[in-house]
């Protein structure tokens, strides 16, 4: 056999030997996510109470039932539109502080935060951010803006009124 | 071709030992790193899953399959494909502006950026010196 085919051989068989002794130690986990566990995002329940994915339709439940939602995506993007309401805290700046109007919110009641929606993750940063800040009740609404927009629920342009 | 052979042996025990700790660090964090394959956004939840799942192992693996010395040509070409797949993912996601961390060391991990792309073309001129190296002496017949 070539020099090069016996290189590649070998490259191939610890792959195999990875894929192998992946699925054996980790077969618990594959386990759960076959049963659908982590099919939303990667976090598990029991390690962040408190932190639950919603539907568009629980959102706008929430919405009209008055509760806070904040917006986790950039200020330009708030500006171009928006969940009524809805607070400006974009996920990035948040990670060097939390904007003030959080300080006047109440740690138990319900925050929803949302971002672009399909692949976005700053929501979910964010709503980590909030757990670790005291709050007790977030929401993520996983389909964003972007469900909010398609859903033909109401909006709003310009900058935060806070 | 580098020919020094206690050269070549620093450089498998340091690329070895480089995967074998970036290997680890996702062992110990699967979904963490499965959120970080995540927020790339070029592939899926259920591929991000599996790539959490199997790659941290190929690092390990082929780390230690180099520094043992065995099949360590193989291990090198493991390690040099998948540095040369860090690096156009790093500039693909640099070139979609996308401000993700690199998921690299585990925690230790930078946001994806040139400092990425450096200390993977290192790592992928010490795993080339190793796959471009000398071959094992035959014994004679």
């Amino acid at each position: 056999m070539s020099e090069a085919g016996r290189t590649l051989r070998q490259a191939l068989a610890i792959a195999a030997l990875s894929v192998a002794v992946a699925a054996v130690v980790r077969f618990p986990l594959i386990q759960r996510f076959a049963r659908g566990e982590f099919r939303e995002t990667f976090f598990v329940a029991a390690d962040f109470p408190g932190l639950r994915m919603i539907t568009s339709a629980e959102a706008e439940d929430l919405w009209r039932a008055g509760e806070a939602f904040v917006d986790a995506r950039t200020e330009d993007l708030y500006r171009q539109g928006h969940v009524p309401r809805a607070l400006s805290a974009s996920a990035k700046d948040a990670e060097t502080g939390l904007p003030l109007f959080f300080e006047r919110l109440p740690l138990e009641g319900t925050l929803v935060v949302y971002c672009e929606g399909g692949d976005c993750q700053s929501s979910l940063a964010l709503a980590k951010l909030l757990l670790k800040k005291g709050f007790t009740d977030i929401r993520i609404f996983s389909g964003g803006w972007e469900e909010w927009e398609r859903a033909g629920l109401p909006a709003e342009k310009g900058d935060d009124q806070e | 071709m580098i020919r020094n052979r206690p050269l070549l042996l620093l450089f498998r025990v340091v690329l070895g030992g480089l995967f074998i700790y970036a290997g680890v660090v996702k062992i110990v964090d699967p979904l963490g790193f499965a959120q970080d394959i995540r927020n790339y956004r070029l592939v899926g939840q259920s591929l991000s899953f599996i790539v959490a799942v199997v790659l941290p192992w190929l690092e390990v693996l082929a780390g230690v399959f180099l520094i043992a010395g065995i099949w360590k040509r193989g291990a090198a070409l493991v390690i040099t494909g998948l540095l040369v797949f860090f690096i156009v993912l790093t500039l693909v996601t640099m070139a979609r502006g996308l401000d993700v961390d690199c998921g690299c060391f585990g925690s230790l991990s930078r946001k994806s950026g040139w400092g990425v792309v450096l200390e993977d073309l290192a790592m992928l001129a010490l795993g080339l010196c190793l796959l471009m190296g000398p071959r094992k002496p035959r014994a004679l017949p």
